[in-house]
């Protein structure tokens, strides 16, 4: 029999049962626009965040004192070690410069407000110390000015260089160049802009300043948190391995590791960190498509249910049918096609509403706006197994109908 | 001479488990239709007349005996089979015309060549053409609700007709219809005969019964009589 009618069908029932059918239809769409949503999501923070660390320069790796992600227990384990203090980073970029691009060293806090004439930034600005090594290793562009130098270290220059978001809010008109901004009660000269970055997960990359490291560590840095962190950038991307070899030898030399001893410091590559990264976002989607699967299964026994229901009401048109000559097959197949038809009714919500969720998350997280095709191609597939096998049962008990006991049905 | 029989029960039973209670529907029934035959079968209800209907269409097969239909053995088809048999060779119309009610007027019609599989522009020129013999060709898109009973009998007798079946089987074809109606139904029903058509009443009206040429009495499971009709009622 021709699929076109069975659609029909599908849909004028939907039409004459609306509450019972959009309760089945919506949480089909629940669990498709659980699965589309999180696919969604999952593509754009991914795709996001392996263009970030590009960005952020390849062939880079970091030593600092902790690793960049803890448990409780590695915290409670590692949480005795002793900072790597400026002196050791000095040292440390004494000995690694003839084997490395650029060693950059650095730290950095967060929530202050930075100043300029009466104008004033939140107190959300994000302040670094670093070199001019730290330029290199960590990709920042200069739009206007210039970087940090050596001198400007060595020689604990109060300039910086600040981000767009401070031109933009600070220096409405006029250059910010040669201005002078005040941080923590401290006048800065500003010497240069940064390129604009740019924001990974809604954060603002461009809300940031960057000082010497040496002013940093003697007028900004909290206290409790005086550790500097190091960026190496190697001399190519496959020396990379080599390199960081030689760094934790030199470093765990520094520091006064025994060898039998783990090293006293953390080390990490932006792979590790974007793998980390994938690790989180597989755990948001493994958590929408288990909710998707769940609401998927609820939405079944709902589809089970409608179609049990369109069964028994339509027990006489089945015994007509019957006795019109329909073969068992014909029915069979006719409430299949209606049990899949309402599953792609509601899976197609599910896709559009899917698609605006992650749409809108990507927009709020400022992240890229990635459409996951193949997400929507296995909604769709879903949904037919979801019409098939739900549908079974009730299209399998329509075709067994006795054809005299369904004609007489009141 | 033999070649006319249609249909051609010999010694069929039919009995019904009730839980512990074997129903004797049919008890012995042995009938022989021929080609152009108009026939009434009669009897009150609990007669066995619906389990001898439902056996001559072919919606049931009997326990006991031998049914041929045109020479096929169709006592011992199983569903598929029936339901092959039912579409090629039998025409319904029932007494409560069922129709599909979403579907049109020539949707409804067509139906039986959909199972038939026969191709869309056949199908839609056959459906129009059985419309056309009942006097319906004018309301090919009306949905069944659209219609008076009587025109409603007579969507069901065109989509009866459309398979150009051995026999047109009809249940109380008029029982759900005022007189008025109901006359011009058996008119109608007098014109397929003369047109060649085999036509078996089913019924418990007398009124409707002496239309036909021959009828046959059931009662108990048996056949009470089976005799010529002398004065068939013209209308």
């Amino acid at each position: 029999m021709n699929i076109f009618e069975s659609v029909i069908l599908a849909i004028d029932a939907v039409r004459s049962h609306k509450l019972r059918s959009s309760l089945t239809l919506f949480s089909i769409a629940i669990g498709i626009f659980a699965i589309i949503g999180s696919g969604t999501a999952v593509t754009s923070l991914n795709e996001t965040v392996s263009k970030q660390m590009a960005e952020m320069g390849e062939g880079v790796f970091v030593l600092q004192k902790f690793p960049p992600v803890m448990s409780n227990d590695m915290w409670k384990k590692l949480r005795g070690r002793k900072d790597i203090n400026f002196q050791q980073a000095k040292l440390f970029q004494q000995k690694m410069i003839e084997n490395a691009e650029a060693v950059g060293i650095e730290n950095s806090t967060g929530g202050i407000k930075v100043k300029y004439g009466n104008l004033s930034t939140d107190q959300n600005v994000s302040v670094a110390g670093g070199d001019d090594a730290y330029f290199i290793t960590t990709n920042i562009m200069i739009e206007y000015g210039r970087p940090l130098n050596s001198e400007d270290v060595s020689m604990n220059r109060r300039v910086v260089v600040i981000g767009d978001d401070l031109v933009k809010k600070l220096f409405p008109v006029g250059s910010p160049l040669g201005k002078i901004i005040t941080i923590k009660k401290q006048n800065f000269t500003v010497i240069g802009t940064i390129k604009r970055r740019g924001s990974v997960l809604g954060q603002s990359l461009d809300n940031r300043v960057i000082i010497p490291i040496t002013v940093f560590m003697k007028y900004i840095a909290d206290e409790w948190d005086v550790s500097v962190a190091i960026s190496v950038k190697a001399l190519s991307l496959d020396k990379v391995d080599e390199t960081m070899d030689e760094a934790i030898g030199i470093m765990r030399g520094i520091r006064g590791d025994q060898p039998w001893m783990e090293s006293s410091f953390a080390y990490y590559t932006n792979n590790t960190l974007s793998e980390q990264f994938e690790g989180f976002t597989k755990y948001v989607g493994f958590f929408g498509i288990g909710a998707g699967i769940v609401a998927l299964v609820v939405a079944g026994v709902g589809i089970m249910n409608i179609m049990l229901v369109t069964v028994k009401e339509r027990t006489r048109e089945i015994g007509v049918r019957k006795a019109l000559g329909a073969k068992r097959r014909w029915i069979l197949q006719q409430f299949i096609i209606e049990a899949i038809t309402l599953c792609q009714l509601g899976g197609g919500i599910g896709i559009i509403l899917g698609l605006m969720g992650g749409v809108f998350l990507s927009l709020i997280l400022g992240t890229v706006v990635a459409v996951p095709l193949h997400w929507i191609g296995i909604s769709i597939g879903v949904c037919t197994f979801l019409g098939v096998f739900f549908g079974a049962y009730p299209a399998w008990k329509a075709s067994k109908l006795d054809p005299i006991e369904a004609l007489r049905y009141e | 001479m033999n070649n006319d029989i249609i249909i051609n029960i010999e010694d069929v039973a039919k009995t019904y488990q009730m839980g512990a209670e074997t129903v004797h529907a049919l008890r012995s029934v042995s009938l022989q239709i021929r080609k152009n035959e108009y026939i009434a079968i009669m009897g009150p209800s609990g007669s066995g007349k619906s389990t001898m209907m439902n056996i001559v269409g072919c919606l049931d097969t009997p326990t006991k005996g031998t049914y041929l239909f045109e020479n096929e053995n169709v006592a011992t088809m199983n569903d598929n089979e029936l339901a092959d048999i039912r579409n090629r060779k039998i025409g319904f119309v029932f007494q409560t015309f069922n129709l599909l009610a979403r579907a049109s007027t020539l949707k409804n019609v067509e139906l039986p060549l959909v199972y038939a599989g026969v191709k869309k522009d056949e199908r839609q020129q056959r459906a129009f053409a059985a419309l056309e013999s009942v006097g319906l060709q004018d309301r090919t898109h009306h949905k069944p609700n659209e219609l008076s009973g009587g025109q409603r009998q007579r969507v069901a007798i065109a989509r009866a007709l459309v398979t150009k079946p051995s026999i047109i089987l009809a249940d109380e074809p008029t029982g759900n219809l005022d007189s008025k109606t109901g006359v011009e139904i058996m008119r109608l029903f007098g014109e397929l005969w003369k047109n060649g058509n085999t036509v078996i009443l089913v019924t418990h009206e007398e009124d409707i019964a002496r239309h036909a040429h021959r009828i046959v009495r059931i009662r108990d499971g048996m056949i009470e009589s089976d005799t010529i009709n002398p004065s068939p009622a013209e209308v």
